[in-house]
């Protein structure tokens, strides 16, 4: 596609030093020193647009001494006195978003959305620029589009392995930004040109919209407080004419970059470059994974408690780390993306939905299926969601369609169209069609494309429906021909059979064939995950059977399997007693071990009589030095999967040695220290309530109110955030708290810990054990 | 990267000051190949031949006397690495403990790699923190050497996130051998008391 070429400024900061303009908040000069800052944006008006003196300029990062809307307004008319377009330049937060920092999707909403509101009658359009989080550019394009109808570019910063600071690759940030709306994408700052070469080629291959090129002028050198650079014009010029050639539009200078550089750029104003159209393709992804839904794709099913009498517990229960390691379990066992469902009555699906999607993000870096009848709980599914999410599901009723569509737009997702409507599943596969033709249609009206839309054909029982598995499967090639990929929930043919995984392998060999692309399924199958495997092989899509020959070499065949056995347990030798088995750490074996124990004794003769003296002899040794912290961890992880048999038995009589809470305190987000002491608190038969890290002061109170546990223990690794802890423990005592208070961690000794109010000072995990036995259990 | 003392590093961060077993070793095989996979290290630095403000006290002073500059740097290994030890930590604690030693250790040997063409004539680094200096002086080193462009930020309870970086400066025109004289946990230390330190000699 042929388009103009546009020519953006250069470098900002780097034109203040080098008129020896020092100013720690720059965008407060628009107010104190306008007239610098004019005649910088003057330099540069040999370019097409103007950016804006405002990149810090939001509430979350601005520290300057003015009303954000007034350095906003003045570093709008600054910019206009250049006599070009501007476009208001919108930098990150400079705050670390959840989940490796604090910083909330809602907040930087917040703050970009103040932004847009107080600027969009002034500007011409937006350039979000020097973003290295995915999901913190996704709540600023989001808060942009909200106010604005104005053209909105978007770039962010890659390394020399193309990836952004948190790993997200040109594809993924161009797939989100496409179906986001922005008008133009690419990368500014990071490298000099020639090292963006990578990243540029790969936008290319993937963009529909103009892409953006502002690289630095090379690696900046500091010395004595100036920052130099050492590209010449021409060192910079070389590499962006052949950016040109290859079909980037837009140009401009990032770090160091000055007007004779941007002079140089501004020759090709407006004349015209072609630009490269790929293939849309169906494309799904998490910040750092991308999906492209071709071929056959596995998404797991497991992560949806219906018929899963665990999952529904642990949702009920709010045990967000079982949902976890369900993830977990499922991308090893090969899932490539995962389904997410957290419908049970009496749960507020919204609010459950916003949580468990944060932490099977947190998890596992596999793309999302966000699933729910519910249009709030996908909302909330989807709103902070770093990617492009898979939404599940709309069907061929217009009211349903009307509720899901703009979310599905809003958010850039992909969405699964059920081919059912409200007289339910029809029979034949034409019917089937003609309900997709409907769906794609009405998603075209709200803007979605077709290949952001995935049909499922349904599924109905073998037993049940027996005629109309057929039309399931001669759907699935109808509507392959609508250029729309395909998606499956694969095991219910098989209900109300027997030996349902039979039936299930079988289905998934002939859907596959049928034109299925997504099974939705449960991988931990392998038997059907080895199904796709193999037609991987037999399509052509698993060139020269490399993968499915590095599975499956050596492998004994037609001797059903499950999945394969994990890495722990495969360079040692089998122990033979479950004393033997938490004295050596052997956590994979404790299971088996403490059941064989079981057959002869009863339970509490276990704890009494094996695991106790087997801890006892971990600490001794551990005390004498001649076993170390992670051989202590390992005897504990496996004495703590052998009290989780015993626990089974003890029928819940409250038999355990009760309740402790633990929490790494407000500020602070080192939890090693305490995830040690859980786990061996629990090596012990405690009871841990784990508040996590960076635990408001409040969630303390609250949950030792609540649980009302034998003791509280806190950590802080931080002279920063002892203080922190000290406020903990005074909020305690302020609520009538009388419980017993632990303090540990790296900076804390017996004398600070007295200082701060704690009860007691332990120095390490076993230590705590020991003291809460001697002092508070008055063994 | 000397490979030698990056395993010795990761022991040390678990705890070791013997010989390691077996079960440890192979965890740490499996597992240091990922957070390698994992880590995207950077680094940003600033080269002073004027002494920075917040540097004009002690215990810096002392430390730096006789340099004839100084290189204040801030290095990380991104965020992927924080979210990987996380994951791992699901799948069991230990592993994420290992997980957690492997990248403190890696941080350290890429960080002590890249500070190899500052020349032999060059003190270790040292980092606000050690002995007694104020830890919330991060802040100027990052500010310096506009360490948000490799992607650090400091939390409002003065913690640098990603969680694996570190802040930090090398005079220049010296040499000085660490010791435990700074360190605060000297008085607790399982090293000291075997006449053995935590760091490379």
């Amino acid at each position: 596609m042929l388009r103009k070429v546009t020519v953006f400024d250069g470098g900002f900061g780097s034109e203040l030093e080098r008129r020896g303009v020092l100013a720690p908040v720059p965008e407060d000069l628009n107010l104190t020193d306008a007239e610098t800052v004019r005649a910088i944006h003057r330099a540069y008006a040999m370019a097409d647009i103007i950016s804006t003196n405002s990149f810090g300029l939001n509430r979350i990062k601005y520290r300057g001494k003015f009303a954000i809307e007034e350095v906003a307004k003045a570093a709008i008319s600054n910019a206009r006195t250049a006599g070009k377009k501007v476009f208001f330049d919108v930098g990150p937060t400079g705050g670390m978003m959840q989940p490796l920092g604090t910083l909330t999707f809602e907040e930087a909403y917040a703050a970009f959305s103040e932004v847009a509101q107080l600027t969009k009658d002034d500007v011409d359009g937006y350039i979000v620029e020097t973003f290295s989080d995915l999901k913190e550019l996704k709540a600023c394009v989001l808060a942009l589009r909200e106010q604005t109808k104005k053209p909105i570019y978007a770039t962010m910063t890659f390394d020399r392995t193309c990836r952004t600071l948190n790993g997200t690759t040109p594809e993924i940030a161009a797939a989100l930004l496409e179906n986001l709306g922005v008008d133009a994408l690419g990368v500014n700052c990071s490298l000099g040109p020639k090292e963006l070469k990578p990243v540029i080629e790969r936008f290319l291959a993937v963009a529909h919209v103009p892409v953006i090129v502002q690289p630095n002028r090379g690696l900046p050198q500091l010395i004595d407080g100036k920052t130099q650079y050492t590209l010449t014009v021409e060192d910079f010029m070389a590499p962006m004419r052949e950016f040109l050639k290859m079909g980037v539009s837009i140009v401009g200078g990032c770090c160091g970059t000055t007007p004779e550089f941007i002079a140089e750029l501004a020759k090709y104003s407006g004349q015209e470059v072609e630009q490269p159209e790929p293939e849309y393709q169906t494309v799904v992804t998490s910040s750092t994974r991308l999906v492209t839904i071709d071929g056959a794709r596995i998404c797991g099913e497991r992560l949806n408690p219906t018929g899963k009498k665990k999952l529904k517990e642990a949702l009920l229960k709010g045990d967000i780390d079982y949902l976890a390691r369900e993830a977990i379990s499922q991308e090893e066992a090969g899932a490539e993306l995962l389904d997410l469902n957290v419908g049970v009555p009496g749960l507020d699906e919204p609010a459950v939905m916003e949580r468990a999607a944060l932490c099977v993000q947190e998890a596992t870096d596999l793309p999302l299926q966000i699933d729910s009848s519910d249009p709030a709980a996908i909302e909330a599914g989807v709103r902070s969601y770093a990617g492009v999410p898979l939404i599940n599901s709309v069907n061929g009723e217009g009211k349903v369609m009307d509720a899901v569509f703009p979310i599905v737009k809003k958010y850039g997702a992909v969405v699964l169209g059920l081919t059912m409507d409200g007289k339910g599943v029809p029979r034949t596969a034409e019917e089937r069609l003609k309900i997709a033709e409907r769906i794609i249609a009405r998603a075209a009206e709200y803007g979605i494309p077709r290949h952001r839309v995935m049909i499922d054909t349904l599924v109905l029982t073998a037993s049940a429906e027996q005629p109309l598995v057929k039309e399931t499967l001669k759907a699935l090639t109808l509507v392959r021909k609508l250029g729309v990929k395909t998606a499956l929930g694969v095991s219910n043919v098989s209900f109300g059979l027997p030996d349902r995984p039979r039936l299930n392998r079988v289905f998934l060999a002939a859907a596959l064939q049928a034109g299925l692309n997504m099974p939705i399924m449960n991988p931990m199958d392998g038997e059907m995950a080895g199904t796709i495997y193999a037609f991987r092989v037999l399509s052509g899509e698993d060139m020269g059977a490399e993968d499915y020959i590095s599975r499956y070499a050596g492998a004994v065949p037609s001797v059903p399997t499950a999945t394969a056995p994990k890495a722990e347990s495969a360079n040692a030798s089998p122990v033979a007693t479950l004393y033997e088995a938490v004295r050596r750490g052997r956590k994979g074996e404790a299971r088996a071990l403490t059941e064989e124990e079981l057959r002869e004794k009863q339970p509490m003769d276990v704890v009494n009589g094996v695991l106790i003296p087997a801890l006892e002899e971990v600490g001794r040794l551990y005390d004498a030095g001649t076993l170390y912290l992670p051989q202590l961890i390992a005897a504990a992880e496996a004495a703590k999967e052998a009290f989780a048999v015993l626990q089974e038995k003890f029928e819940r009589t409250g038999e355990g040695r009760g309740k402790v809470v633990l929490a790494t305190v407000k500020g602070d987000v080192h939890d090693i220290g305490k995830n040690i002491c859980k786990v061996v608190l629990e090596s012990y038969g405690f009871e841990v309530v784990d508040l996590g890290k960076d635990v408001p002061i409040e969630r303390v109170v609250e949950a030792v109110l609540r649980e009302q546990p034998l003791c509280v223990g806190l950590s802080a690794l931080m002279t920063t955030t002892v203080p922190s802890m000290k406020a903990t423990i005074e909020a305690l005592r302020a609520a009538g708290c009388t419980l017993p208070v632990f303090a540990g961690g790296a900076v804390l000794n017996a004398e600070v810990a007295k200082e701060i109010g704690a009860d007691f000072y332990t120095a390490s995990a076993l230590e705590l054990v020991k003291t809460i036995e001697r002092e508070v259990l008055g063994k | 990267m000397n490979s030698f003392d990056l395993e010795k590093g990761i022991l040390t961060y678990l705890g070791f000051h013997g010989e390691a077993n077996e079960e440890t070793r192979a965890r740490i095989k499996d597992i240091l190949p990922r957070v390698i996979a994992a880590a995207r290290f950077r680094r940003s630095e600033g080269r002073f031949t004027a002494l920075p403000f917040f540097l004009q006290r002690e215990p810096y002073l002392k430390f730096l006397s006789g340099c004839h500059s100084v290189v204040l740097e801030a290095v990380t290994l991104g965020g992927e690495v924080d979210l990987l030890i996380r994951r791992i930590s699901k799948e069991d604690m230990l592993s994420g403990f290992v997980a957690d030693a492997c990248a403190s250790a890696l941080l350290e040997a890429y960080a002590d790699d890249a500070e190899e063409p500052l020349g032999e004539e060059r003190t270790y680094r040292f980092c606000p923190g050690y002995g007694g200096s104020d830890v919330r002086d991060v802040r100027y080193i990052l500010e310096s050497v506009k360490a948000e462009k490799i992607g650090i930020t400091l939390s409002e309870s003065g913690l640098m996130l990603p969680q694996k970086s570190m802040a930090g400066f090398v005079g220049l025109g010296k040499q000085a051998r660490k010791t435990c004289g700074e360190c605060m946990l000297k008085e607790h230390c399982a090293y000291r008391k075997e006449g053995k330190v935590c760091f490379a000699k």
